[in-house]
């Protein structure tokens, strides 16, 4: 296992900068999530770890080894891939077998540990079976396989679960966090969901235009995001942010105010649930609904605010007409605020 | 807007009438109208004569009188004829080292080709022109290339550095490999797109993921690129394989004045065929020579396919 830094970090593709000297240190046995959207950065910054991508400037370091020049066989690291990468005409063995393809062991060692991770992946069954075969799950852990063979320093994991239907994603996601604490090794994952960053890491590293934004454990970036973008991109569905100003001690929703209010929909209470409420110094908007979507445990409502689509919560079993007036109220404590023009947390709220 | 009801003076009848065919049958109907031109033209222009041609073959037909039945006869001729199975063996060693040679020499171009981002569509497009271009005209160029020096290229290249004249198109030894080579050169374009289609197709990750592993260029090629491209590898042997069977042009072209070369070291069996019917207008021989090659055409493309086929 080892630390992995990242420091000025930069890449340019021809006169292009993509990636603006970023600095990160991953600690040895740390599940480091990058996220953020199509484009930031996240998954060029994997493939320079990767050694996949020359670096155009500044440092990486695995271990107390400086890497920029190395190739990606020297680095002791495995990836595993988007689409897997595993070989169609190879069988699920060879296939993780080919992970320790240099590897000195002798026959039997090596047959030993394919046999071994595919225990702990629970591809035993499978193993003489070509990818063709498999499910998409099973693709993705003969993938992971081939990863673990090699007892790599660090794994790289590059959006392995964009290709999978939402229940398994769900599945392989507790999977993968498993594995990391079985297994204690340093993980850099890249996703463009948030949620897989949330219930994964320990540390998310949240990026837009090649320049990390935010990096902290999940529920301090959910929390305290440091920015507007961050405190949208994280948390589903997205925190309302809405022009306005403090009157008092409250925050008021107004158009044109000096400062933007943000609040997650989960703290926006309608109905009886808005009862609950009773702090004065919150925030409470009106508006008609606009649309309901009853997710079971609750019911999300839309509504309009002078020309704004505000979402709240109202219990499961309390559905609004569409049209109807309502109010809706937020403690003060869950009020984020932001300046209007730099879009930065005026404070941590 | 109000919903129609039951008061509305609108005569209610359905919006659509049912169509008197099911679906099923309409698209059937379209289907087949569009297959029926190359359905019929197959049929009447390749089928039928080619099914003709095994009856020919039984018997002595030489375009002026009516064919008359004589069995076996014309195949006693040609399995007793020395040209037969001189013709015979040319032809098969057209095959033997054509394909192998051509399937090697475009895959490493299209190997190295694919790699190359300079001038790249500009490359491609050169190797594809002998493909493009009439096999007369090349088979004439190449001609010239052969001949003695100082007007054959070639010859006069080995006369500078001082190597003796080798007379490629008239000698027994050297025709047939002179015009293989011009063959092989004619058919590389097409294999190399062929080829480099298929390593497109190679996802890049599978690479990617090749050099994470460690292994080496040679290992990548050995364990991921060929066995990837078998699918490829089998269409394109059994595309050039035909192609050698039925080799012609060249050989037509480059040994006109003696058409099949000196002594008949060049002839292939097409060529065989054409004199036979068009030179001696023995349609039922001729007929029977080509009953051998359809055969020979199927053994060798079913044996490779079997040879080539997928193990699972």
């Amino acid at each position: 296992m080892a630390t992995i830094t990242l420091d000025k970090l930069t890449k340019r593709f021809g006169r292009t900068e993509v990636i603006h000297g970023i600095d990160l240190a991953i600690a040895d046995g740390e599940f480091v999530v990058f996220v953020g959207p199509s484009g930031c950065g996240k998954s060029t910054t994997l493939r320079m770890i990767a050694g996949l991508e020359e670096v155009s400037g500044g440092q990486i370091r695995i271990g107390d080894r400086v890497v920029n020049e190395l190739d990606p066989k020297s680095r002791n690291i495995a990836m595993v891939f988007q689409n897997y990468a595993i070989y169609p005409h190879m069988t699920v063995r060879q296939n993780i077998g080919i992970g320790l393809y240099t590897s000195k062991l002798d026959k039997d060692e090596k047959a030993r540990r394919v046999e071994e991770a595919a225990k702990l992946l629970g591809l035993e069954p499978f193993l003489e079976r070509r990818p063709a075969a498999l499910s998409g799950g099973q693709r993705q852990r003969v993938a992971m396989g081939r990863a673990m063979v090699r007892d790599p320093v660090a794994f790289l994991f590059d959006e392995p679960l964009s290709n999978l239907d939402a229940q398994l994603r769900a599945q392989m996601r507790i999977e993968i966090k498993a594995l990391h604490q079985r297994l204690g090794s340093t993980i850099a994952y890249v996703t463009h969901d948030q949620v897989e960053a949330m219930t994964m890491a320990d540390r998310i590293v949240v990026m837009r235009d090649g320049h990390i934004l935010q990096q902290g454990r999940p529920m301090d970036i959910y929390s305290n995001p440091v920015d507007v973008f961050t405190a949208r991109f994280i948390g589903t569905p997205s925190m309302n942010i809405l022009a306005g100003g403090i009157e008092g001690d409250a925050p008021v929703a107004r158009k044109g105010g000096p400062i933007l209010l943000g609040v997650r929909p989960q703290d926006l209470l309608i109905g009886s649930a808005a009862g609950q409420v009773a702090d004065t110094s919150g925030l409470t908007l009106w508006g008609p609904v606009t649309a309901v979507e009853p997710t079971g445990p609750e019911t999300l409502v839309h509504f309009d605010v002078d020309g704004e689509t505000v979402i709240g919560t109202a219990p499961g079993d309390e559905i609004p007409e569409v049209g109807a007036r309502i109010e809706a109220r937020a403690p003060a404590g869950a009020i984020h605020r932001f300046d209007a023009s730099t879009k930065k947390a005026l404070e941590p709220s | 807007m109000t919903h129609p009801t039951d008061h509305d003076t609108v005569p209610t009848r359905p919006l659509i009438s049912q169509p008197r065919m099911s679906m099923r049958m309409r698209s059937n109907l379209w289907v087949w109208c569009f297959l029926a031109i190359p359905l019929v033209f197959y049929v009447v222009i390749r089928f039928y004569p080619t099914f003709n041609a095994f009856w020919l073959s039984l018997t002595d037909w030489d375009l002026m009188s009516d064919a008359e039945f004589i069995g076996f006869e014309n195949y006693r001729d040609m399995f007793a004829d020395d040209d037969f199975w001189k013709t015979f063996w040319n032809t098969f060693e057209y095959l033997i080292y054509g394909t192998p040679t051509s399937l090697v020499i475009a895959f490493v171009i299209a190997y190295y080709l694919d790699k190359v981002r300079f001038a790249h569509n500009f490359l491609r497009a050169l190797y594809f022109m002998p493909y493009i271009t009439t096999a007369a005209a090349m088979a004439w160029v190449w001609r010239w290339f052969y001949q003695p020096a100082p007007t054959g290229l070639i010859n006069g290249v080995l006369g500078e550095v001082g190597i003796g004249q080798i007379e490629f198109l008239k000698s027994t030894t050297w025709a047939l490999p002179s015009i293989m080579v011009t063959a092989i050169w004619a058919g590389l374009g097409f294999q190399i797109i062929i080829f480099m289609a298929g390593l497109r197709a190679i996802p890049d990750t599978y690479y990617e993921a090749a050099r994470m592993d460690g292994l080496g260029e040679w290992a990548i090629l050995r364990k991921i690129t060929l066995p990837l491209l078998k699918p490829t590898m089998v269409f394109l042997v059994v595309f050039i394989s035909i192609a050698f069977l039925r080799i012609f042009d060249q050989v037509y072209n480059m040994t006109t004045n003696d058409p099949g070369g000196p002594l008949g070291s060049t002839k292939p069996l097409v060529l065989m065929i054409y004199q036979t019917a068009f030179s001696s207008y023995d349609m039922g021989q001729a007929a029977a020579q080509t009953v051998v090659l359809f055969t020979i055409l199927l053994v060798v493309s079913l044996l490779q396919l079997w040879v080539l086929r997928e193990r699972t």
